[in-house]
């Protein structure tokens, strides 16, 4: 019988799990929210059901992500910064450099031979995160996933000087009456956001290859943004968003392996499909 | 609300050493001290830690307020904000210095009541006689923040002493410019002098400044060596405990009860190491806090490294002495010249190491110097948003480590020339927050940063250990 190994990585915006075996065999990915944190093992019963796996099948089982802590039906605990590093270089071998632009944060990974040597986090503002683009998308009156494409016809995107979420959407309203296009007002705002972006990660020294993960990602227009402010031609897996999950599942797979290898008890937990306990 | 700030007193920080878990009280008896003193008509005076001055208060017989002290109180204890917003709301800008602030919320409040704001931390901060500040070249509160306070206390006078810190140039031999400085750092001295006299009514008592000054040295020398002892492995103290036996250090040089801590640390830090007892039952990693004002309010981020095996055997941050063999001090009578010598010499020191390492600059030296004597397998730093003084240099210092310590085997030149490839990357982690202001705190994200460095430690030395 293979081993099946599992991530789950639960955002602050999305849960994301992944099942492996040689490759990725199931991928679910659901809304996190306030509520449905708690009912993360909703998600992985879909991944389950959808390859015909019960959960006692899989082999080990790793958790990511913010909401990480007291997931009881993982075996193992590990941040999303570790998580991030491995499944880039799951995709890109010779990735570098991450920016992972998550719902709430944004961080940026330098890596060497698929492992974290220095990390930088923006936890404290929204203003650097998929937050921003939400609020915008949502003071524009437009789909966030239409940000992008409209971005790239954009001929002179608009200056975006607020530095506060909060009141770049007011201002943002206020282009807009102004009669500002609204190609070149999206623009502006992915290149505020890129900029912010690049501040923070320019801390770590961008090399080659730069690799975007997390929902930003999908915004083809500020992949474009990020990539020009930074000098190098960013990369983009499959689905960017399971990047933490895959990371998750190949680490879970290194430590049955080394458990195997060395002949050692692989390090496992009593674990149970059941409800996380937010007390 | 207030039961919920009385279960936050409860959760205290756990120490390793019995002498940093006596700290609390001695900080509350020295502040209740300062209130009964001001009772009993003695002279009181505000006053910056690390002033050079401790010896000439201390024989004037004047008792000091240590305000920064008050402010880090009111953090740890988690009731800092209204004085805060009480000077935010005075309108001073919230970006300011938050130990400033913080004093000078609390300052107004005193002086507009006539009494001690209401359930004041540990009693309050008694009115002061006069106020002694101490002007360095980056921390501009130690000049403005009493000329600010004196808004409220214009009865209240300032003397306002001149302590150059040299800066650091590749092409000057400190022994060209020493004359300089020491001529100015007495002159600056002498005149707080003559201030505390016209203040107090007494001519200083030399002999008795002599003897205070013998016993100043005498503790930092004493501190230097009982900070040595933490090289240990394991180490029987850290970071946390350290930002507890500041408080003699800087706020009771000069004082015997000072000297004695040092004294009992000294030995219970031998018998600890006799035993083989750390902070941690099993050390894994060696950790330099690097640079950076503490949270005070979360004190026990120390113990979360801990608990994932992590210790913090030096600090760059309140190591505040030297031994006083490498202050070149000259054989004088004069306490207010060997005072001058002190000061310079402990700012000066590092600097003719900086000159062998082309780029490099004393501070980093220093790091270099703490992460080769002590083991340190990694390098933690924190940015506290209002304080400009320490925020400035970290990210550079951080930058010149890295290219010394890289995430890739070297080639180092060792005794007798010869070649060998060494391993010497060495992970680092910024944590951002204040030192007083908890709104700028998420326990969160801070844990989950930490978390994140930890993995990165683990990472780094197995990646070491495969390259060996």
């Amino acid at each position: 019988m293979p081993d099946y190994l599992a991530g789950i990585d639960i955002g602050s915006t999305m849960t994301k799990v992944v099942i492996m075996d040689n490759g990725i065999i199931s991928s679910v990915m659901g809304p996190t929210g306030p509520e449905q944190r708690r009912l993360a093992n909703k998600v992985m019963e879909e991944a389950l059901r959808r390859v015909n796996l019960s959960f006692k099948e899989i082999t080990y089982l790793v958790a990511t992500g913010y909401g990480r802590i007291n997931v009881p039906f993982a075996d193992k605990q590990i941040t999303e910064i570790t998580c991030h590093a491995k499944g880039a270089a799951h995709f890109f071998a010779e990735a570098r450099t991450i920016i992972d632009i998550g719902g709430q944060d944004s961080k940026a990974i330098k890596i060497q031979d698929g492992r974290p040597i220095d990390f930088v986090m923006n936890d404290k503002c929204a203003a650097g995160t998929g937050r921003y683009l939400e609020v915008t998308a949502d003071a524009l009156g437009i789909p966030i996933e239409k940000m992008g494409p409209t971005a790239l016809g954009a001929k002179n995107p608009a200056q975006i000087s607020n530095i506060c979420t909060v009141f770049a959407e007011q201002e943002v309203v206020a282009r807009l009456a102004e009669g500002v296009p609204l190609d070149d007002l999206v623009a502006g705002i992915l290149e505020s956001l890129a900029s912010r972006i690049s501040r923070m990660v320019n801390r770590l020294k961008v090399e080659k290859e730069l690799v975007i993960t997390g929902g930003g990602a999908k915004n083809v227009g500020l992949v474009t943004a990020l990539s020009e402010k930074l000098g190098c031609t960013a990369r983009v897996p499959p689905e960017p968003l399971l990047t933490g999950a895959v990371g998750a599942a190949l680490l879970g797979k290194d430590m049955v392996g080394k458990a195997l290898k060395q002949g050692l008890p692989l390090e496992k937990k009593e674990r149970s499909l059941r409800e996380i306990s937010l007390y | 609300m207030a039961e919920e700030q009385k279960k936050e007193e409860r959760k205290k920080r756990k120490t390793a050493t019995e002498a940093a878990s006596k700290i609390g009280g001695m900080v509350k008896a020295a502040i209740g001290g300062t209130v009964r003193a001001k009772e009993e008509g003695k002279k009181l005076a505000y006053s910056f830690i690390v002033c050079s001055y401790d010896e000439i208060i201390r024989a004037m017989d004047i008792v000091p307020v240590w305000t920064e002290n008050y402010a880090g109180i009111c953090g740890a204890k988690r009731d800092a904000q209204r004085f805060l917003e009480r000077a935010e709301s005075l309108g001073f800008s919230r970006s300011l210095c938050t130990y400033a602030l913080c004093g000078l919320g609390f300052d107004q409040w005193r002086e507009e009541l006539g009494e001690m704001p209401p359930d004041a931390p540990w009693g309050g901060q008694a009115r002061p006689d006069m106020m002694l500040s101490s002007g360095q070249i980056l921390c501009d509160p130690r000049n403005k923040w009493y000329q600010a306070a004196q808004q409220f206390m214009p009865d209240v006078p300032i003397y306002d002493v001149g302590l150059p810190w040299p800066m650091y140039e590749d092409d000057i031999e400190v022994s060209e410019i020493q004359d300089y400085y020491i001529a100015y750092i007495v002159a600056e001295l002498r005149g707080l002098v003559k201030f505390l006299e016209e203040q107090t009514g007494r001519n200083m008592d030399y002999d008795r400044l002599s003897d205070l000054v013998d016993l100043g040295e005498k503790t930092w020398n004493l501190i230097w060596e009982t900070y040595e002892l933490r090289r240990s492995v394991p180490t029987p103290m850290g970071t946390g405990d350290a930002m507890n036996t500041m408080v003699p250090m800087v706020f009771m040089l000069g004082t015997q009860e000072g000297y004695d801590f040092f004294a009992e640390l000294n030995r219970e830090l031998k018998e600890k190491i006799a035993k083989g007892e750390g902070v941690v039952p099993d050390e894994k990693y060696r950790l330099l806090w690097g640079g950076g004002l503490p949270s005070w309010f979360a004190l026990t981020d120390f113990n979360y490294f801990n608990s994932k095996g992590a210790v913090f055997p030096v600090e760059t941050t309140y190591r505040m002495i030297e031994p006083t063999y490498r202050l070149n001090i000259p054989d004088t009578d004069d306490p207010i010249e060997r005072l001058a010598w002190r000061w310079l010499g402990y700012w000066t020191y590092w600097f003719d190491k900086a000159k062998k390492r082309p780029g490099s600059e004393p501070d980093v030296e220093r790091l270099i110097q703490y992460i080769e004597d002590y083991q340190i397998d990694g390098v933690v730093m924190h940015e506290a948003f209002s304080c400009r003084t320490w925020h400035l240099g970290l990210i550079w210092q951080l930058n010149q480590l890295k290219k010394i310590y890289k995430p890739i085997p070297v080639l180092v030149l060792g005794a007798g020339d010869k070649k060998s490839l060494e391993h010497r990357e060495l992970p680092s982690l910024i944590l951002e927050s204040d030192i007083v202001d908890i709104s700028s705190y998420s326990e969160v994200d801070t844990r989950a940063r930490i978390d994140a460095f930890i993995e990165t430690l683990e990472s780094t030395k197995k990646s070491k250990a495969d390259q060996q």
